[in-house]
């Protein structure tokens, strides 16, 4: 017989408190895991959005808020304010390669798609596009599409067919192969061409600039600034902007979680408690056979830690589950604000680590006063506890 | 056999029952009051006494004088309001809750009137968990376990060292809480009302078990009201009005 077999003994004889009090944390801890886990599954995949942009620096009007700034990153339709001066400006200074984005909104059977107008020469250069049908433009004046492999493939799409915007068809001539990113979910035409069918003048909407010595991106966004009256931001900085904002809401989601684990902890009082009553006669047969006020108080912390340890696990086993299996379901939603993204729940042991310490700590510090009550019962009054 | 009745001012003399035996427990001016709130309580007021070492002693008197609280006493379950308690030359003031504990421990075996068994436990692990809390019995699991057989052999249990006390009759459980009194091997069993429970067949076998265990060397200290129980004794010691009153050695 050993401490941790005879707290498994107590910890056990009353199943249904057992298990529901083991329910509350273990409950508490996988919201807690799964949060993470869909946390961090979004976080990689925005860097991911990010780092497919290939642009080191981003030109905007100098009125877009952050939401605009992000939006780049979501797909959204975006307003056209920046003209074609200050795209030429921009394009002089030595070092710099940039390509000016127009996104407009359309739709294809009733679901919104983003029209995207592209510089058609730039464009390959800047993203690298490779075809996987057809063919991709040949000049700024081409009446025609190219899909993305998404649109392509979610619309049964393809060569020979055609988009319909704003009541005028445009032949699909090309279908690009996956990306994998954002770039996929574009039904592209040249600048131009979106200019004259959603009747905008010569403006554009955010340019990607691609910086030639990245060391220096400071000093090239200072050049851009010193020429023409816009926003410069890196692509880092709106990185750490969606991040941000998606950081707040885990914040406040993590903070719900963190609740339901300190109404868990007031369970494994309650429970603790509870037994302090029941077995105060326990306490005191133990007391009268020789344990010492240490002993009682590390049999009632050892119970705490181990409702901790169980609630820990199991919690983030389910966690674990409920982010592997509810990613999809949360990807509905979250395509809505990042087209192309596929979510995937980023499960790290840290996590797991991090999740059963966690819930360790908090059941030892829910266990220390009943375990201090417990061990601070005389052996007399605990003995002639009727 | 002869008796010899001392009558004891337990205020103010020593009383011993054996002079020529040396003492295992000695009490000296000892006197508990319970307080609650503004309410005192008088519970013993003063004991004197000395149980020889190896004795059959029984503590015995009315309801409410102060039998059981001599016994937490003397077994250091609770503390004096003032006076000493010594066992084996220890002074019980004098330890700390530690010490106290080491003492019950090793020095001091208890039985109790409604068993006092974990009920969640097994007979042999009642026996064995008594073994958790000594640095000097066998700290491997296979030897605590073996000593326990072993004590449940000696009262008769072998075959029911698996059951649970709610599996057992009054008089078993009471047998396996003699067994686990003896884990530590220590020289001193302290009983209340052992046989109070128990009906008069289980009184005759906790009665034998007792009489054989004292064989061995063990001093035993009984609080009782059972003439059954106190006929056995070597010596009674009487309490009231919680003073020793008298003293008989048989």
């Amino acid at each position: 017989m050993n401490t941790l077999s005879l707290v498994m003994r107590n910890i056990t004889r009353r199943k249904g408190r057992f298990i529901f009090t083991l329910l509350g944390i273990a409950i508490g801890m996988a919201a807690f895991v799964a949060l993470l886990a869909l946390g961090g599954g979004m976080r990689a995949e925005i860097r991911n959005q990010a780092q497919a942009m290939g642009a080191n620096l981003i030109v905007t009007p100098t009125d877009w808020c952050t939401f605009d700034q992000i939006s780049i990153f979501t797909g959204e339709p975006l307003p056209a304010s920046l003209s074609s001066e200050v795209l030429d400006e921009i394009r002089d200074i030595e070092g710099i390669f940039v390509a000016p984005y127009l996104t407009q909104a359309s739709a294809i059977d009733m679901t919104p798609v983003a029209v995207i107008g592209i510089e058609v020469e730039t464009m390959k250069e800047f993203s690298q596009w490779e075809m996987a049908e057809g063919q991709y433009f040949s000049t700024d004046a081409d009446r025609s599409v190219v899909l993305g492999a998404s649109i392509a493939n979610q619309f049964d799409l393809g060569l020979g067919q055609e988009v319909i915007i704003r009541g005028e068809s445009f032949p699909i001539v090309g279908v690009l192969e996956p990306v994998d990113n954002l770039d996929d979910l574009g039904v592209y035409l040249p600048i131009p061409v979106v200019q004259e069918a959603f009747e905008i003048d010569d403006n554009i909407s955010y340019i990607g600039v691609q910086v030639e010595n990245i060391e220096n991106v400071e000093s090239y966004r200072a050049a851009i600034l010193d020429r023409v009256n816009v926003a410069v931001s890196s692509d880092e900085q709106l990185l750490e902007s969606v991040l941000a904002i998606l950081g707040s809401v885990e914040v406040t989601l993590q903070a719900v979680a963190a609740i339901s684990l300190v109404a868990a902890s007031f369970g494994i009082v309650n429970t603790m408690m509870t037994a302090i009553y029941e077995r105060r006669r326990e306490i005191g047969i133990l007391r009268s056979i020789g344990s010492k006020r240490a002993d009682i108080f590390k049999i009632f912390m050892l119970e705490s830690a181990i409702y901790g340890l169980l609630g820990g696990v199991i919690g983030s086993a389910v966690g674990v589950l409920v982010s592997l299996f509810a990613a999809p379901t949360i990807m509905a939603g979250f395509d809505q604000i990042m087209k192309g993204a596929s979510l995937e729940a980023s499960i790290e042991p840290m996590t797991i680590v991090t999740a059963i310490g966690l819930s360790i700590a908090i059941a030892v510090v829910a266990g220390l006063y009943p375990a201090w009550k417990a061990s601070n019962l005389t052996p007399v009054e605990a003995i002639s506890y009727e | 056999m002869s008796k010899k009745t001392v009558a004891a001012d337990a205020m103010t003399q020593t009383v011993s029952a054996n002079a020529s035996s040396e003492a295992i427990i000695t009490t000296h001016g000892l006197t508990k009051t319970y307080v609650k709130g503004k309410i005192e309580t008088p519970a013993l007021r003063g004991v004197n006494m000395e149980i020889p070492r190896g004795s059959f002693s029984c503590i015995i008197g009315p309801s409410g004088h102060g039998k059981s609280t001599l016994m937490h006493l003397v077994g250091g379950l609770d503390r004096a309001s003032s006076g000493d308690v010594v066992i084996d030359g220890i002074k019980i003031a004098d330890l700390n809750d530690n010490e106290l504990s080491e003492l019950r421990a090793s020095k001091i075996g208890f039985v109790f009137q409604f068993f006092n068994l974990l009920q969640n436990l097994t007979a042999l692990e009642n026996v064995e968990t008594a073994m958790m809390f000594n640095k000097n019995v066998p700290a491997k699991s296979k030897e605590q376990r073996a000593r326990a057989l072993e004590l449940l052999k000696l009262v008769g249990l072998e075959d029911k060292a698996h059951a649970k006390p709610n599996e057992l009759s009054g008089g078993q459980q009471q047998r396996v809480s003699i067994a686990r009194s003896l884990a530590n091997d220590p020289e001193i069993l302290l009983m209340d009302e052992p046989t109070g429970n128990l009906d008069s067949k289980s009184e005759e076998e906790v009665l034998d078990q007792l009489l054989r265990i004292h064989a061995t060397g063990k001093t035993i200290v009984i609080v009782t009201h059972n003439t059954e129980v106190s006929d056995r004794a070597e010596i009674l010691y009487e309490v009231r009005d919680g003073k020793l009153s008298s003293v008989t050695k048989k």
